[in-house]
Order: C-alpha cells, then structure tokens, then sequence
C-alpha cells in the first residue's frame, strides 16, 4: 500500500498537473485500440455472416452434394436407394429482390412438407415460438405449403400472413402470397422461403436443385466409417461432375478466401496503435528527462533501479490502461460503421454478406486491454530502462537536462540503412501459407528504417534551411527551427510519430490510386459496349441471376443493334476455393472483347482459340491463387461432367477477387445447356443513335426488371464500387493521422511547458505575444513540412511493397504505379494544417505564461 | 551637471496574492537613476529586489505609485511597452539566460531581430567586440565559460543601445575574479555609453563600485549610500 500510495503521489498526480496532455494521450492511445478493436468486431460480423441464411437452415448434415449449373433430380432417387439409409435433403438457392425494400434476399426452396420440423415458422394464428409443423398441421394445409405462390418471410421484413409481395427473382417480377413469417433475429437471417418445387417454377430451373444435403446414419449395419470414407463412398456412386463434400465446406472456403483480405485490414487497423506507440515513448521520455532530478533524489534516498523502471512503466500502463478503458466503447460504436463498409467490399469483391451482429465478447474486451497495455509498455520500455539507469549523483548535479541532447545520428544512419537492405531482401521472398508475411516483415523493417534515418535527415534539413527560413519567415522562424534542432530526439520522435501516419496513408493513397488507375484504364478495354444490361439487384460477385432468351433475342432485332454479347456465369469451386465460371460469346472477337493478356499476345489470336474448343482463359487472381499457366489443364465439373481444359492464357481481371475461367459460350452450352445470359452487352451499329436503341430496348424490356447502363454509367458505377471499396482504408488512415496529429499536439504543449523560461526571456528581451505565437506555430509547421517529406519519401517505398508483394500475394493482381498527385497533396495539406492546429492552443498557452515566473523559477 | 534621471520610481508600492494571501513586496520605494550612473541594490533574499527591477523594467506593474522611464510611464498599452522595452531596456541575468541552441553572436543580436532592426549582425558583432569577445562569435554558449557567457549577455543587453540597465546578480554565478571583471565592465560601459544602470547584487564587491549602493529590507529603502 505504502508503494502504490507513492506511486500515485510521484507518478500519477503529475499527470493529473497536466489534464489536457493527459487527455490527448489517453484519447490518442484510446483511438488506436478502438480501431483494432472495431476492425476485429467488423470483420467477424461483415464476414462471419454470409453463411448464415443458407447453412443456418441445414442443421445437422454432413455433406453436400453441388453442381456447376445445379445438381439432376435424377440423382436424388440415386441416392435414396443406395443402402445407407442416407437423409436426403434437397434445396433451391438463390437469390430474389424485394423492390419494395430495395433489398437482396435469399430465395430458398425446401421441401416444406417433408423438413418443415427443421426450421421455425410462425404461421397465421400461431403462437410466436410455435415449431412450423404444429403450425402447418393447424393452419397450412398440404396444398397450402406446396402451392406455387407460398412464401414465408423473414418478419422483420415487416410482412403479414396474408400479405402479397412481389419479388423479382432473375429478371422476372413475380407475385406471391406470405403465408406466415418466422423469427429472423439472432443470427437468422431474412430470407425467402417457398417450396422447392415453387422454387424451381420461379427460377426456371426445372429438373435441378442447387443443392443436397445429405446425413450419413449414426448407428448403422454398414461397417462404421470416417467422414473422408463416407465421403469417397458417396462420391463414388454420382456422376463425376457432381462434388462431394462436407456440409459448411462452401463457408469454410469463403472463410479462408477473405482470410488475406480480413488480414490485410486487420494488420492497417494496427497502424493507428503503432502510431500511439510512438507517442507514449514520447510522453514517457518527456517524463523521464523532466523528473531527472526527481529520479536523482529517490535514487539517493534508497530508490532501486527495478523500483525506477517499474514507476515508468506503471505510468505507462495506467495511459494504456485508460486509452483500453475508453477504447472499447469507442471500438464498439466505431464497429458499427466499419461492418457496412466491409461489408460492402466483401459483398463487391468476394460473396454476398449480410453484416451480422456485432458480437462483443469477452475475449474482445481483452483483447484491447490487452494490447492498450501491452502496446504502452513496449513503447516505454526504452525511456523507463533509461530512467532507471539515471546516476544520482549525476541527475543531482546537473538538474534538468535538455530532452535528448545525445542522439547517435550517424549510428541510426547505419541501422536505418541495415533495416532498409534487409527489407529489400525480405520483399523478395515467397508468401507463406498463401499470406505475404515476408511482405509485412518488410514494411514494419523499412518503417523502422524510416524512424533510425529521421534524426539525421532531420538535423540535415533543418541546417540546410535555416537561412532561408530565417529570410522567409523571420527570426521566428530561426529560433523554431534551432529549437527544433536542438532537442532532436524530440523532434526526431514526433517527426517519426506523424511520418508513419503520413507514409502509410501516402502509400495506401499510392496503392489504391494505381489500383484505381488500373482498373479504370482496363475499363477501357473490358468494356467496349454502348450498353449493359443485368438483371435487377444489387450487384454481388457470387450473384449471377439471369436475363431471359427472348428478351435477348428481342433486344438483337432492334434496329440499329449491331450484336448482342451474352456472357454467362457460374459459381464453381474449383480446387477447394470460390471460383466464377463464365462463357461469352466469341462470334465477333473483333469487337467484343480487348482484354490484356499477361502474354501479351494479340486477342484476337488468344480468343480464336476458344472458339468451340476444350480451351478457356483464366483470370490472373485465378491463375495467382491456383498456380496456373498459360497452357496447363484444369479439371472442371460442368453439370454431371468432369472435363479437362486447356489454359489458352491468362488475362487481366479486376472485377473480382475471386478468380474467373472463362470459356466460349458454346462450348459451356453442350455441358449446361441453360441458354439465359446473366449480363449483355449490346454493341450499336455505327450512325444508330444510342439513346434512341436505348429506348427500344426500355420498350422491349417493359415485362422484364432489368438494369440498363450506358457504358459511362456503367464505369462510373464501377468506380464508385472501387470508392467504396477502399472506403474503409481511407479511414483508417484518417485515424491514424487523427492519433499522430493528437500526439503532436500533446507534445507541443509538453514542448511549451518545457521551454517556459526561454520564452519568458524573449518576453524580456522584447518578442511580443504575436511573435511567441508565431515561434510556437511555426515550430509545429515545421513539423508538418518534415513529417510530410519524410512520410511522401517512405511512403513511396512502403507503396512498392503494397503494391507489388503484399497485393500480388495476398490477392494476385498486377497494379500498374500511379502518382495519385492529387490525393498525396490533398492528404499532406490537411495534415500540415492539422499539425498547425495542433499547435495552436499550445501557442496560446506559451503566450499566457508570466515570464517573469518563467525567468526566475530556475 | 547632474542629467536629468532616466529612471523614477515614485512611492511604489507592489502587492501579490499568494495561496489567497496578501503580500506587500515593496513599500513605498522611491529611487532614480541617471545616465552614466551605476546603482547597486543590496538586501537580503526575498527583500524585493527582483521585484523591484521587474518594475523598473516594465515587466511588471505596481500596484500604487508609478515608474517613469525616460519621462514615460510603464502604465502603457501593452504594444507601446513592448516597445518600450525594446528601446529602452537591456536585462542582465544572474543565471546568464542564453539561448543554448543559438551561438554567442545569434544571441546578441536576437533582441533586434525581434524588434525588426536592420544591420542586426553587424551591431551584434560590434558589441561583442565592445565586451572583449572578439573572434568567440560562432560558439554556442556550452562552449564558452561562464564570465564569456555573462559577457554575451551583457553584449545582447546593450546591443539595442539601451538608455536603462537591469542587472539582476550579474556575478552571482562567478568566481571573484570573473566577477570583477564583468563590474569592471559593466561599469566601463555604463560609462561610455551613459546608460543608467540598475544592479541588484549579494556582493559586496559588486556594491563597491556602484555609484550608490541602496539597502532594501522587507520591501522598503532602509538606506542610501552616495560616493
């Protein structure tokens, strides 16, 4: 008790001296927790819940049986009677819009009469937690449960028994009766329910499920097997093309395919901490010099070096264990707004999501204690060591020492260029495990190697321009800059502190920016339409409803249509991860399709050898994921087939993450002989007028719900997806500039406090309050200015590793560099005017300090 | 003829407020100071002689009574005393007070930098010559000895040609010897350049070549002592 009373006395009341350092230190560090907390809340509900409509329903089964195109009927009597008394459960998947809430629901067709104890309905008259089959046996009736217009709504939908809706399922509106709701709270999910057999009427897919369900017996006469065996045993006795495997596979694959994309996040979400960090080390330093005295006299009177270091890093702790405190509900609320924006991307980039409930546990409690603390204790760990190693009779002696007057610049330089070279070398070396570790190594080495060149390229620049500063600005400015000079472990902290922040968001900015840049030039040749149409709905990349044959046949007669382009898709797994599987059509390669391929052979040589052959192309994340080149063969299941084809090239996608195999469109036509086009693109004749196709096409369209886009809407949506996308990045990087420029503030005014008595004398030696302020603003405009060359410079390189190591491992795409001039400006400006503001309450309180306490405290 | 005083203090009288507590820390003090002369306070700590120096150099305002330097009061708006100051007023201190990060020439000429004065090197230069400092100019005040570093702040004190000197324990952190040296200065430039020079000292060696030496005690002038 006795200790932790003087330790509160010695160590935390001087805090409390100075509330609002304090503040800004506890909020900086409280910022960083909250956005690695958010970041990990998120991602477990943006990502943990696009298997919940479909598997949520499936209960205890233990495989599934899937098809490219959907699974025969044929197959489920296959399987009833092989001797294994299997439960066989079909199911329709898929997906319809209900215009009137402008959402995208799961459609999904069961057989209600023979599985309806599996799932709660409430139907009409039912009592909230009545089970469906009580329900359906007191008020649904057989006819009733199979007609072809029953559906049950999730109720939050706000649906009634009774109610007619109408959906549009693929690009056909049509109208069906609720015939009850269920409860879709509590991880279930509002969907569409209806009976397989309805289902199949509403998407046209008669003759086929999406999926079977399959339990293995328990108890059987059968000899016992594993699972594996089972699973060889069922695989055995289907067609080649039908996989078999274990139920909640499709989860665990969309799991590990959001694996490096929830990685990447999660590891941007640490910047802002790594940023705090730095701060602390400051405010721990700035303690230590301050107390050096202090430290001197208890040394003296019997003080340990341990109980000196733990004082430290107790004073550390007690920062990280407030900005923890105050973190997690701000990483509560800020989870709320970073799960949308996940899952956004996800939903664009990956598979349709629906963000779950942010699940706040007790183990995310600790683990932002957790890492508050322990990311406040590393960063202490050098300024409390060195505390403890003060001399007493040294501290004594010589009072109050300016802040680090001894900085080894030409041995940092050193470190600083062994970090870079090692970096260098750790860029270069292979993923593991799929995940660019190697590539975050060399980001983190050349961070550090960033921080270890700052103090001399800090001092080197300072002497370089303390002329032209002094001509420019004035004496002000002189003493600014020497001052800066002459605390350089200071400065070099809070120049390192904001340069991180600056270089990270620079490079991120470079990285999206070539990315968008990218992808906006490959716009140009991916889509050389007039017009595209797809189906109702939002758009997702695991989501191919489709358009219907006569309207695209109707769509090719209009006048002044030169051709219509029909490109099909699929959702495959190929090789244990999501895949999408298109055809297109290949009649006129001339116009339809300009694409680049990684050969760099000409299109149409690459496109003529798809037509009508076992060839098809990849897109470079599916050829990166998969480890595939221009001439190996995939093995495809299409339908109940398995074929082999032949890798014709690879080509430049970025539409989706997921990984693309395209093929031509008639040779996808002699496995799944589904004619419908999930998009088309329409190609006006030359001298047609465009909105005049446009509106024959409205006309013709007037049955069907269908989107149409011209191709500058269609780019420009493109973009604002991408926008969005990256969304959540940008926002990170705004935190972690929020929290540097915190820091820079709390230290400026630490920096005020410490410099009371030379701004007393210039008050004697006749500066007026104008040219204090002055002094102070642009001290912390010179901070800005270094911190934001320094960050441009390091943040060019980091972009290096974002773009070409960390990106090409974790998601496979060629980005072409571009100076996103604009952006890198617009950012460091609103940096170098957050770190004047930063400044200006601390010049404010250096303009009120009495010098002639200032002058005469010493 | 005896010039007219550049500084008057007339009947001042400086309270302050400690812990809600009154404190008169000067009482009733009058005192002049004319151009050419050196005039030492004496008395022991916490007798009012910083205070009354701050007063004398408008850093600091009385409470009752008023300070005349030059014929104008320090009861001015804050822009005109800054001015004041500038024009008028050179402070020495007792713990030197440079800047460490500016070298011995930066720091002479800061006060006319601050002020806007052109020729500001040359000037600074010059007096730093005028206090025997020739040739130490680039040296940064850790590399000069303390009676050089108390020179540079007499340099910078002078070096805007100041008509009034405050010195506050200018040998307060020397040896004798130094300290000698620096009185001799500081009276060989009161001299030459006719400053009126205010001085509060501990030392009785600094008191002996002042041309007054006046005693404070408890806030109060209890003697005066013309040569």
């Amino acid at each position: 008790m006795p200790r932790l009373k003087l330790f509160a006395r010695l160590m935390l009341l001087p805090l409390a001296r100075e509330p609002v350092r304090t503040a800004l230190t506890v909020f900086a560090v409280a910022l960083g927790v909250a956005v690695v907390l958010a970041i990990d809340l998120a991602g477990n509900a943006a990502t943990g819940s696009f298997h919940s409509s479909l598997e949520t329903l499936s209960g205890q089964e233990d495989f599934e049986i899937t098809a490219t195109g959907g699974v025969p009927e044929t197959v489920l009597p296959a399987l009833t009677s092989l001797p294994y008394n299997l439960r066989v459960t079909p199911r329709m998947e898929d997906y319809a819009v209900l215009p009137e809430l402008r959402r995208t629901l799961p459609l999904i067709g069961l057989d209600l009469v023979s599985e309806a104890s599996r799932f709660a309905l409430q139907t009409s008259g039912a009592s909230q937690s009545a089970p469906f089959p009580a329900a359906a046996s007191r008020n649904a009736s057989i006819e009733t449960l199979m007609a072809r217009d029953s559906v049950w709504l999730g109720e939050s939908l706000g649906k009634r028994a009774g109610d007619t809706v109408q959906l549009v399922i693929n690009d056909q509106p049509v109208r069906f009766v609720v015939r009850g709701t269920y409860p879709d709270a509590g991880g279930n999910e509002s969907a569409v329910i209806l009976d397989i057999a309805a289902a199949q009427d509403a998407l046209a897919r008669a003759g086929r499920v999406d999926r079977i369900y399959l339990r293995v017996p328990q108890e059987t006469s059968v000899e016992p097997a594993s699972l594996e065996e089972w699973r060889s045993r069922l695989q055995a006795a289907l067609p080649a093309g039908l996989e078999v495997r274990p139920a909640g596979a499709a989860t665990a694959e969309n799991r590990k395919m959001l694996s490096a994309f929830r990685w990447n996040l999660r590891l941007l979400s640490y910047i802002a901490l790594i940023v705090g960090a730095f701060l602390i080390y400051n405010t721990i330093s700035v303690s230590v010099v301050r107390r050096r005295a202090e430290i001197g006299i208890v040394r003296a009177i019997g003080a340990s070096r341990v109980q000196v270091l733990f004082a430290f890093l107790g004073e550390a702790a007690c920062i990280g264990l407030a900005g923890a405190v105050l973190g997690i509900p701000l990483g509560r609320f800020m989870a709320s707004g970073a799960v949308t924006l996940m899952g956004t991307t996800v939903s664009a980039l990956y598979v349709t999501s629906r963000p779950g409930d942010i699940a706040f546990t007790p183990s995310s409690v600790a683990l932002a204690l957790v890492v508050g603390v322990a990311a406040t204790l590393f960063a202490a760990w050098s300024p409390a060591r060195e505390a403890a190693a003060v001399s007493p009779v040294e501290a004594m002696a010589r009072g109050r020492r300016e802040f680090g007057v001894h900085v080894a610049r030409r041995s940092s330089l050193w470190l600083a260029l062994i970090f870079a070279a090692v970096a260098a070398a750790a860029s270069r070396l292979p993923p593991i495990g799929g995940k660019p570790f190697f590539g975050y190594l060399a980001t983190l080495l050349l961070v550090a190697a960033g921080v270890f060149a700052i103090p001399a390229a800090v001092a080197f620049t300072l002497r370089a321009t303390a002329a032209a500063l002094r001509s420019a600005l004035g004496v002000e400015a002189l003493l600014a800059s020497r001052s800066l000079a002459g605390s350089l472990r200071r400065t070099s902290v809070l120049v390192a502190t904001l340069c991180t922040a600056v270089a990270m968001m620079t490079a991120v900015g470079i990285m999206v920016g070539s990315f968008r840049a990218t992808v906006v030039n490959w716009m140009d040749s991916e889509l050389p339409a007039d017009l595209y149409l797809r189906p109702a709905g939002n758009p997702a990349a695991d989501q191919h409803p489709t358009i219907s044959p006569e309207l695209t046949a109707a769509i090719a007669r209009i006048p002044g249509v030169r051709a219509v382009q029909r490109l099909r898709a699929y959702e495959i797994s190929y090789d244990g991860a999501p895949a999408t599987l298109g055809s297109m059509d290949l009649e006129n390669t001339q116009i339809y399709r300009t694409s680049d391929f990684l050969s760099g052979r000409p299109t149409a040589d690459v496109l003529a050898e798809l037509r009508g052959t076992g060839a098809v192309i990849v897109s470079e994340p599916f050829a990166y994921k998969h480890q595939v080149r221009r001439g190996d063969s995939l093995w495809l299941s299409l339908g109940t087939a398995r074929a082999a084809f032949r890798v014709a090239d690879v080509y430049y996608d970025y539409a989706s993450e997921r990984g693309m195999v395209l093929m031509d469109r008639d040779t996808l036509l002699r496995y799944l002989p589904d004619p419908a086009a999930s998009n088309i693109a329409v190609f006006v004749a030359p001298g047609a007028s465009v909105s005049e196709v446009r509106r024959a096409i409205e006309n013709a369209a007037a049955n069907y719900r269908i989107l149409m886009f011209a191709n500058g809407d269609l780019r420009a949506q493109a973009v604002q997806i991408f926008d969005r996308t990256f969304a959540i990045t940008y926002a990170l990087e705004a935190v972690a500039v929020l929290v540097a420029v915190l820091g820079v503030a709390g230290a400026l005014l630490a920096l005020v406090m410490d410099r009371r008595r030379e701004f007393g004398l210039l008050r004697y030696l006749g500066a007026t309050s104008a040219q204090i302020r002055k002094l102070i603003l642009v001290e912390a405009g010179l901070l800005g200015v270094l911190a934001n060359l320094s960050g441009v410079a390091l943040g060019f390189f980091l972009s290096l590793i974002l773009i070409f190591v960390i990106n090409k491992q974790s998601f496979g795409w060629t980005i072409r560099l571009h100076w996103p001039v604009a952006v890198i400006l617009g950012a460091t400006s609103v940096v170098f005017l957050a770190t004047l503001l930063a400044g200006y309450y601390p010049a404010r309180i250096a303009v009120r300090l009495n010098p002639l306490e200032a002058v005469h405290e010493e | 003829m005896p010039s007219l005083p550049l500084l008057e203090v007339r009947n001042v009288v400086k309270d302050y407020e400690t812990d809600g507590q009154k404190v008169r820390a000067l009482d009733g003090v009058s005192l002049s100071v004319s151009p050419g002369e050196l005039v030492a306070l004496v008395g022991r700590s916490g007798c009012g002689k910083s205070t009354l120096l701050n007063l004398a150099g408008a850093m600091d305002f009385p409470s009752s009574g008023e300070v005349l330097i030059d014929g104008r009061s320090t009861r001015a708006a804050a822009d005109e005393l800054t001015r004041l100051r500038r024009e008028k007023v050179g402070f020495v201190f007792q713990s030197f007070q440079l800047l460490h990060t500016l070298s011995a020439v930066e720091n002479v000429e800061l006060p006319l930098l601050l002020a806007g004065r052109e020729k500001a090197r040359e000037t600074a230069l010059e007096r730093l010559r005028a206090v025997d400092l020739d040739g130490l100019q680039h040296r940064l005040p850790h590399q000069l000895s303390g009676g050089q570093m108390q020179r540079v702040a007499i340099a910078r004190a002078l070096v805007a040609a100041p008509r009034l000197l405050l010195a506050d324990e200018p040998t307060g952190n020397l040896d004798n010897a130094t300290g000698a040296t620096i009185l001799d200065l500081l009276l060989r430039l009161t001299r030459e350049q006719q400053t009126a020079t205010l001085m509060a000292t501990h030392s009785m060696e600094a008191a002996a070549v002042a041309d007054s030496v006046v005693t404070m005690r408890d806030g109060k002038i209890s003697d005066v002592k013309r040569k």
